[in-house]
């Protein structure tokens, strides 16, 4: 992101006059067009009508809280990357953040460098899948029966079934695919789909590989695309193991 | 705590035990019973067949009834006595009653002590959550002005900044640093309050005085925030409360106010007292922000902020009506808040005892 380039705008969701300020001026400086929202109720009615490219969300807002704000978000089939803001910063709330859709988590009180930095690599991680998936022939991914429109979020699996993927499904199969045939490590990928210290374990990793096992594989215990390379992480072929 | 909730689950467990002891004993006695006047019952018809076969071999009624005398001889047929039938019957009943009466007093005990104790440790689960759950506001509360505070700081190291951009900041700063201490005095307010660790006084206080004492400290804030405070309460008007209660209670309520106008770039408060029915009601009518008709209770639970901010810089810590209702509930007496919805102003309603006439100072 360049202060150049079209303005990106981010949505800021925060309940706290002062932090809201401090973070929109900051957002502000660094080029980026920010909105506000004091409530997740105002926030989820603005994003009904417009678009933005983050999401600044803090997890105790009064009413709906942040998590099942974004819950709701990704239930209404919403994309827009989310970074949590919260008091509360133990790796139990970061999962519980990261499961309800969120794609980073940041516990108050916080640098400020470092959170530019976060909504930065946020950024560039979505421009890189976006950019990825931008031509015809990048968009679409076709394997074993399976067809995967990540433009959409939206794939048919081998027996006909309409599957509706999450971002983080997505961008995971996006970078496999980059690299078929290719061992791609489980650092590799949450460097490249979550950045850096976000999760705890990579065990994260290994859930999501199950699940994409279990909506492409034909027998997901014995998968012939979505094979474990152990001690390392994985590799993807579109073809199927012999 | 943990070796009282070890007895308490241990007793619980005991007394299910016992329960089901008492069950299986009433249980076992019914068919003791049951099993004892069969016997009985099989006892005297063997008699009676002998004595039927003694009667056919032609011994006399008179020596049968002697050998055997729970056997009567009628009419050359030899059976049971009626008042022996009759004897087994009520020793059937008489056990029985025994049992349920019993079963059922002892059941009834277990019972009554397994939901006290079950009620205990449900309370003090409630207490524990509860407990949690400050923790984590408290902890909510703080880090919000910190991390704010921390913001500031930083936008002004990273960046240049022209003078009224550097004034903003610092506003900010004082103001979160102020909702800080305000805080604090608050929190360890509420905490004293919680555990009923205050030294209540009960004594007559003239409420005009105490009013007019809260204002004079909020008139230049009021002034500033360009808000008009009416009061009219009659001279002499005079509850009972304790003094620095009655004080707190009023600037709490007052302040409250003032946040609830500051969003709407002025307006008024009117405050007006009356005496009714042996209490004193004191009404603060504002033209602020308003509340939704059902959050009338909720706003007085802890860390409740309806409308957070609203651009105010003067905005709450949750804390302060959650406290005035329990100081109000110490001097016996209560409060309550209207409002017809959001945008529409709201009223808060504090209601004391009057002090008795004998009792005006």
């Amino acid at each position: 992101m360049s202060a150049t380039a079209p303005a990106t705008r981010v949505l800021v969701v925060e309940d706290d006059p002062h932090l809201a300020a401090g973070v929109m001026e900051n957002l502000r400086a660094e080029g980026y067009e920010v909105s506000a929202a004091g409530d997740a109720e105002r926030a989820l009615e603005w994003l009904r009508g417009q678009h933005c490219a983050l999401i600044v969300l803090d997890v105790m807002l009064p009413g709906i809280d942040g998590l099942a704000m974004c819950r709701t978000l990704r239930e209404q089939g919403n994309n827009t990357p989310v970074l949590f803001l919260t008091a509360r910063g133990d790796p139990v709330d970061r999962v519980r953040g990261l499961e309800a859709g969120g794609d980073d988590y940041l516990a108050k009180p916080f640098h400020l460098q470092e959170f530019l930095l976060r909504v930065r690599a946020i950024l560039r991680r979505w421009d890189w899948y976006r950019s990825a998936s931008a031509t015809a022939a990048t968009a679409v991914l076709r394997f074993g029966g399976n067809e995967v429109d990540f433009r959409a979020f939206h794939a048919r699996a081998w027996n006909g079934d309409a599957q509706e993927l999450t971002e983080k499904e997505a961008m995971i199969l996006k970078v496999l695919a980059e690299h078929a045939g290719e061992i791609v490590s489980r650092e590799d990928l949450l460097e490249r789909v979550w950045g850096y210290d976000v999760f705890p374990s990579t065990r994260t990793v290994d859930n999501f590989i199950l699940r994409l096992r279990k909506r492409f594989e034909k027998d997901p215990a014995n998968p012939r695309h979505f094979l474990t390379v152990w001690g390392v992480g994985y590799r993807f072929l579109t073809e199927g193991e012999p | 705590m943990k070796a009282a909730r070890v007895f308490q689950l241990t007793t619980l467990a005991l007394l299910v035990v016992s329960a089901v002891q008492v069950g299986y004993w009433v249980f076992d006695q019914r068919s003791y019973t049951i099993e004892k006047v069969h016997a009985a019952r099989a006892a005297y018809a063997e008699q009676a067949a002998a004595a039927q076969a003694l009667l056919d071999a032609g011994v006399s009624a008179g020596r049968i009834q002697q050998m055997l005398p729970p056997i009567v001889v009628e009419g050359g047929h030899a059976s049971l006595a009626p008042k022996v039938e009759e004897m087994l019957r009520t020793e059937e009943r008489r056990r029985y009653n025994r049992y349920a009466w019993e079963g059922a007093f002892f059941m009834l005990a277990l019972g009554a002590c397994i939901t006290v104790i079950g009620r205990a440790l449900r309370a003090e689960a409630r207490v524990l959550e509860e407990q949690d759950n400050f923790l984590a506001l408290v902890s909510h509360q703080f880090k919000t002005p910190l991390a704010s505070l921390q913001l500031s700081l930083e936008t002004m190291a990273l960046r240049t900044l022209s003078p009224e951009q550097a004034r903003t900041l610092i506003d900010r700063m004082l103001a979160d640093l102020a909702r800080m201490e305000a805080m604090v005095t608050q929190i360890l307010e509420s905490a004293r309050l919680e555990r009923g660790r205050v030294d209540f006084k009960s004594e007559p206080l003239d409420l005009g005085a105490a009013v007019t004492r809260v204002i004079a400290h909020l008139e230049e804030r009021a002034r500033q925030e360009r808000i008009a405070i009416s009061c009219d309460i009659e001279p002499g008007l005079q509850v009972v409360s304790d003094p620095l209660a009655l004080d707190v209670v009023v600037r709490n309520i007052l302040e409250n106010a003032l946040s609830a106008v500051t969003p709407h770039g002025g307006g008024s408060i009117a405050l007006s007292a009356r005496a009714q029915n042996g209490e004193v009601e004191l009404s603060v009518r504002d033209s602020g922000v308003g509340f939704r008709s059902g959050d009338g209770t909720r706003l007085f639970e802890r860390f409740t902020r309806l409308h957070p901010g609203g651009g105010s810089t003067h905005y709450g810590t949750g804390l302060g009506l959650f406290i005035v209702q329990r100081l109000m509930h110490l001097a016996h007496g209560r409060v309550s808040a209207h409002s017809d919805g959001v945008g529409q102003g709201a009223r808060f309603v504090l209601t004391w005892p009057a002090a008795a006439q004998g009792q005006r100072s």
